[in-house]
């Protein structure tokens, strides 16, 4: 283990202004460690509210700051070369906008309106291209055209020319994904880039990731909360709760033996073909908002392994290693008292034969 | 798919133009409006050739020459040239819109630079000099305009035209310093056209620059921003020109730049209010996830989407400045050395209050005409852009 992550996050915090009726500002994210390496899928779950998407957004700083703020942390690329690396929450903007779309891009979760209605398909990826990469217009064609390709798109002389309004949300979706890998990015997080998706439509989006990520050798960060789809998909998984990263770990390890009550809660509620349940078990009470968060573990009021234990209402429990590539943040996970408390790295990746080109 | 989309994906889709051009086009109010907005743009460009004391072509001791050409001014050069570049540049489908607009723009520019350095007609010029030639039988053959008056020919060698009713010689008649009244309508089109549509540009492009960065930035900048639109709004318009008019020199460029800056609130507040509601649309995170620098964010990304009801409110300031400008006028602190239709129609009360009808009437008709045009474009484009009417079709 002891490759260098393409990029790092660490101890990010980041806050935003008080409500109305509060006082101090409100913390979305709190000290999450997250590490992605190449060729890697890095699954991040976690329910709404969890912070998840504030981390991604913070990954190309694209939060508004003000009235966001980066309160602590580092948020380190690796450079091309292998070096050095760079940490994006201090770079200037210019050198900001050279990162975005060049070395890491993003893809929304809502196709139906990440796409500008105004202009042509064609005209939005020719932008991304040309902005990142000084071709001639002919060449910057030429390089849409494959990127459509790519992304499975018949027709893609055609397509070019159609408005975002002519395609059906999968199509969108699958234009949105050529766009960000035009310029070839090292590194993709795709918020939920599925969840708008009709279930055939995101086996097929997955599938295109999976087999774009194999052939080009990118990283990608996977924003969701379907554990399905991490099981599928990820290499790695990071369970977030509350603004702070409750566990994580290689893909097996984690779903082999969920060790935090939370994570132990999805999985519970997670329907399980061929066996018969009446209803399907739910975790009681809902997730706290963040500017209201319970002393102590942040879980604590949901939990059903506390058992009155004080210690989960006064301490927040650390995350430490529980286990090979396994690290959880909870006073009863098994193992956590005499674990080290470590910076989770998990660089395991799924063996994966190539994927046949199909028609997807 | 197309017919499965939400309607508001349909409304801001690539077909927008067109369809907003084809709603437009089915009111026969809009078409009116259009129609004779169209035929005031023609005037104003060929006003040199309907009216003009210069004939086209005389001969005289049995050689040919052109007054009219010899005393064609900068600005008459300046329009010919842009309208035929617009007849030329307009045309060429091949090039996007946008391209051929900024094309033509340029070309005038460039057309209005030339005329201004190159063209230098006679500064002083006695419009009697061909009448008394006819008289006195110099004059071998004549080519002249229809109306054969330039709006500065005062007839002072002709008696007993001053103030005279419409007639054969004069069909609308004669103003107070005895010049034709209908040379002065032609001639007025340029004014009323241009005061429009620069007064009301100058105000689009202030309130896009400020109620854009309002709605992009928000915060503090929208805060501030707000109470400026609020200041400006509150004080009454004609008041704050009154102010500006009594502060600076009032000639043509003045009026429309006091008019332009007393009336960007409004395209301000609607600008603000579609940026806000954009600045948290996907495409427009992906747009700066891509690395756009801010500029293109907000140019290329959300204006275009953003821009639909600013359009409808500069149809109507169009139309208000074109007021304002006779308002102005009308009160005889506006134009001095160029006759608006306000300016005339402030000439039909006379000294001890003499009524003359005729220069109430036609300036006062054709300010009524145009204003009434814009309302009737303005509305027909609201309607256009409103998904909710006529959302069946």
């Amino acid at each position: 283990m002891d490759e260098t992550p393409l990029l790092s996050i660490e101890d990010l915090a980041v806050s935003f202004p008080p409500d109305d009726d509060g006082a101090d500002r409100v913390r979305a994210v709190n000290g999450v460690d997250l590490a992605v390496y190449p060729r890697q899928t890095l699954a991040v779950v976690g329910e709404s509210g969890s912070g998840k998407s504030v981390t991604a957004l913070s990954v190309l700083r694209l939060l508004d700051a003000p009235p966001a703020r980066y309160d602590a942390g580092s948020i380190e690329l690796r450079s091309p070369d292998g070096g050095g690396s760079e940490d994006l929450l201090a770079v200037p903007e210019k050198r900001l906008r050279s990162v975005r779309g060049d070395d890491m891009a993003m893809i929304f979760q809502e196709p139906m309106t990440s796409l500008n209605p105004v202009y042509t398909v064609g005209e939005q990826i020719l932008e991304a291209i040309r902005l990142h990469r000084s071709v001639p217009r002919r060449e910057a064609l030429a390089l849409a055209r494959r990127a459509l390709g790519d992304v499975g798109i018949a027709d893609p002389e055609a397509r070019l020319r159609a408005y975002p309004h002519q395609l059906s949300g999968g199509m969108r979706q699958r234009v949105m994904i050529a766009m960000a890998l035009a310029c070839r990015p090292r590194l993709l997080i795709a918020d939920e880039p599925t969840t708008a998706l009709d279930v055939t439509i995101e086996a097929q989006i997955l599938e295109l990731l999976s087999r774009l990520q194999h052939e080009q050798g990118m990283a990608v960060v996977l924003i969701t909360h379907d554990l399905g789809v991490v099981a599928q998909n990820a290499d790695a998984v990071a369970v977030m709760y509350a603004g702070r990263v409750v566990e994580c770990g290689s893909v097996p390890a984690v779903f082999a033996r969920p060790m935090h009550p939370y994570t132990q809660g999805l999985f519970a509620a997670m329907p399980v073909i061929g066996r018969t349940t009446r209803r399907l078990a739910t975790i009681p009470g809902g997730v706290p908002s963040p500017s209201r968060l319970p002393p102590g573990c942040p879980f604590h009021p949901r939990c059903h392994a506390m058992e009155g234990d004080p210690q989960c209402r006064d301490a927040h429990p650390p995350l430490r290693e529980v286990g090979d590539a396994h690290w959880a943040a909870c006073w009863h996970a098994p193992g956590h008292e005499a674990a080290p408390a470590t910076i989770p790295r998990v660089a395991h990746r799924r063996e994966r034969a190539a994927p046949a080109r199909g028609p997807s | 798919m197309s017919e499965r989309a939400p309607a508001r994906a349909n409304l801001t889709g690539g077909g927008l133009a067109r369809r907003v051009i084809r709603r437009v086009g089915a009111r026969w109010g809009a078409r009116l409006g259009l129609a004779w907005i169209g035929a005031l743009a023609a005037l104003a460009v060929a006003s040199p050739l309907i009216a003009n004391s210069h004939p086209f072509l005389m001969r005289v001791d049995g050689s040919w020459s052109s007054p009219w050409l010899a005393h064609l001014r900068p600005q008459d050069v300046a329009l010919f040239a842009s309208a035929a570049a617009a007849a030329v540049i307009l045309p060429l489908g091949r090039f996007g819109l946008g391209a051929r607009l900024v094309a033509l723009a340029g070309v005038s520019a460039l057309a209005s630079i030339l005329a201004v350095t190159l063209v230098t007609p006679p500064e002083a010029v006695v419009y009697s000099r061909y009448r008394e030639m006819a008289e006195a039988g110099k004059i071998e053959a004549a080519y002249r305009a229809p109306v054969p008056y330039s709006p500065a020919d005062n007839l002072r060698d002709q008696s007993g035209v001053r103030l005279e009713p419409p007639s054969l010689a004069h069909p609308m008649g004669t103003v107070s310093d005895g010049a034709d009244l209908f040379a002065h309508m032609i001639y007025g089109t340029r004014i009323a056209l241009s005061i429009g549509f620069v007064a009301t540009g100058i105000a689009v492009l202030i309130g896009i620059l400020i109620g854009g960065a309002m709605g992009y930035f928000a915060g503090l900048l929208d805060l501030f921003g707000m109470r400026l639109v609020e200041i400006f709004k509150s004080v009454p318009p004609l008041y704050l020109m009154l102010i500006f008019v009594a502060a600076f020199e009032a000639n043509l460029y003045m009026l429309m730049v006091i008019i332009g800056l007393t009336s960007w609130g409004e395209h301000a507040l609607f600008l603000r209010g579609e940026f806000l509601r954009l600045r948290h649309q996907d495409f427009v995170s992906a747009a700066r996830a891509s690395g756009l620098p801010l500029r293109s964010v907000l140019f290329r990304h959300m204006l275009p989407n953003g821009i639909a009801p600013v359009l409808v409110t500069a149809s109507f300031g169009v139309a208000n400045a074109v007021l304002a400008e006779s308002v102005l006028s009308f009160l005889q602190i506006g134009l001095v050395e160029v006759k608006s239709w306000g300016k005339l129609l402030s000439e039909a009360l006379g000294v001890g209050g003499t009524f003359y009808w005729w220069i109430a009437l036609y300036p006062g008709l054709a300010i009524f005409l145009t204003v009434f045009s814009y309302v009737l474009v303005g509305e027909a484009l609201r309607d256009a852009l409103d998904p909710r009417i006529g959302a069946g079709e």
